[in-house]
């Protein structure tokens, strides 16, 4: 081995291994801690916002919260907030009287548009959460009465059980009705921007109603609401 | 030039003086192999919580030192969920798991600590300070058995998260164990038990002279608190510093180099000043990216800082 050759081989390896230094490193997607994309990117989008402030390091990405953070699933708070009438403005302030270790810091930079994303993904993922927890729950027997005075405080602005519901309980058993609750075609309706759907206000509304109803459902409410319809028969 | 017996005694010591060095140094660097972490002076370090995916149990800890090797980490601050068994299995009430933690720590099995402390060695990670949340429901046998499993990790003090109170509690405890007792400060300001404003870390620091700041520049930030000047005023009080980004007024977490915290002047005293003062990246702002990934990122960062 000649040392001409020597020293080419030494210039060859000191430039690979410089090169190899100065490969920029691939920035992905973290597959593993996001899950994989969602279907309807609005959704996606929603998700990442609520991951790039910060907010899933707290309250978890699906709102299954760490440490001292407020637990967003069963929060009262989120339970009223309509399109981040609440949710907005404690973001932008935060909550900096707290008796936790650590108080809510305040995202006053953020844009209408980034709290909305935020707030879109909290809902999202609580309806995910309640709904889960909810089919979770063995079906119970209601009690008819209180399901009632539910009826006509959540849902009768809507419905009517001699209208579009009359009947229910002859056409579905208290199991399709239950799961026909907390699964309703309200929510399937996916978002328009056409110009023929734009005031749809119906379909918009039905969506929102069910959502906030869906996140906000208990075990009873659900068993008393069913209890109430299966007696239409 | 004439050669005197003096001169030539003078160069032969000179000699053997340098020899000595040599060989203590040699002897240091195979025991003490050089920390990989360890940048221009600045000693870094790892708070995992910046691995927001990886939960902190002792079942992830072979992955939690595989990404430390990863990301050119020699330092850890460990925080005791990644050594300690969990007893809270379903069905077991809350008071029972505590009662069996405390079981565990104060017997715990032969050789437990020790390895651990090997995976770590064997992995060139030294253990800075062991995080652990003191409270009330600790008792003394509890807290030196604590201590202890710390030191034997290698730890050079326990780190926390609580208050003046409980910190009144654990001043005899660091001195008799030759370590030493780490105060986190967070930015609640309207808590007067909290480490938050610098005359509460002042108070706590008054306490022992086993007690030393772990200064928390994120939180210290957003609690518009003077990094610097808590640095300049304090510094050979200051064990370690979690670095990290906020904004000020209680503002959200932020990427290195897009809040108010000044780490680039923090990390530049500490490298010029020669401080033993740690240097832990930890951070809580959101990323798409791998968090791997990510803490490669706000290293470098503070790497061209103390380039």
């Amino acid at each position: 081995m000649t040392p001409r050759f020597l020293s080419i081989a030494c210039v060859l390896v000191f430039a690979a291994s410089v090169a190899a230094q100065t490969v920029p490193t691939r920035r992905s997607y973290d597959a593993e801690f996001l899950g994989p994309p969602l279907a309807d990117p609005v959704l996606q989008h929603a998700k990442e916002t609520f991951v790039l402030f910060g907010c899933a390091y707290c309250h978890g990405l699906n709102l299954v919260s760490r440490g001292e953070a407020t637990d967003l699933m069963h929060s009262a708070l989120v339970g009223r907030d309509e399109n981040g009438n609440h949710i907005g403005p404690l973001l932008r302030a935060g909550i900096p009287q707290t008796a936790k270790l650590s108080p809510m810091p305040q995202f006053s930079d953020l844009s209408d548009q980034q709290i909305a994303a935020i707030v879109t993904w909290i809902h999202y993922a609580r309806q995910q959460g309640r709904y889960q927890e909810l089919t979770a729950t063995p079906a119970r027997a209601g009690d008819a009465a209180a399901g009632k005075a539910y009826f006509e405080r959540s849902c009768s602005m809507c419905h009517a059980v001699d209208r579009d519901l009359s009947g229910i309980g002859r056409k579905y058993d208290a199991s399709a009705l239950r799961a026909a609750m907390l699964d309703p075609k309200g929510l399937k309706v996916e978002r328009s921007f056409t110009s023929a759907r734009l005031h749809d206000t119906n379909l918009a509304s039905a969506r929102q109603r069910h959502q906030g109803l869906l996140e906000n459902y208990s075990a009873d409410e659900v068993a008393n609401l069913v209890a109430y319809l299966a007696s239409f028969r | 030039m004439t050669s005197t017996r003096r001169h030539f005694g003078k160069v032969l010591l000179a000699g053997v003086s340098a020899f000595a060095v040599q060989s203590a140094r040699a002897a240091f660097a195979q025991t003490h192999p050089p920390n990989r972490s360890l940048i221009n002076g600045v000693q870094f370090g790892l708070q995992p919580f910046c691995y927001h995916d990886l939960a902190m149990t002792r079942e992830n800890r072979g992955e939690l030192i595989r990404r430390l090797v990863r990301n050119g980490m020699g330092m850890v601050e460990l925080h005791a969920t990644w050594v300690e068994p969990r007893f809270n299995d379903p069905g077991v009430s809350a008071a029972a798991a505590r009662d069996r933690l405390r079981a565990w720590r104060v017997s715990p099995p032969t050789g437990y600590y020790r390895g651990i402390r090997k995976e770590l060695d064997d992995a060139g990670v030294s253990v800075f300070t062991y995080y652990v949340n003191f409270d009330d429901s600790y008792t003394d046998a509890e807290i030196d058995a604590t201590f202890e499993g710390a030191k034997i990790l290698g730890a050079r003090g326990c780190v926390g998260s609580f208050g003046l109170a409980v910190s009144r509690r654990l001043v005899s405890f660091p001195g008799r164990h030759g370590m030493f007792l780490g105060l986190h400060n967070h930015d609640n300001l309207s808590d007067p038990d909290a480490y938050a404003s610098e005359a509460s870390m002042v108070t706590g620091l008054s306490l022992s002279p086993d007690f030393k700041m772990m200064l928390d520049v994120r939180h210290f930030t957003a609690a518009d608190g003077d990094c610097v000047g808590f640095l300049e005023r304090h510094h050979d009080r200051i064990a370690g510093m979690h670095v990290g980004d906020r904004r000020k007024h209680n503002g959200r977490s932020a990427p290195f180099g897009e809040g108010d915290a000044p780490i680039i002047e923090l990390l530049r005293m500490v490298r010029d000043n020669r401080w033993p003062i740690v240097a832990l990246l930890e951070f809580e702002h959101g990323t798409l990216r791998p968090e791997v990934e990510e803490v490669d990122l706000m290293f470098e960062y503070c790497k061209r800082a103390v380039a």
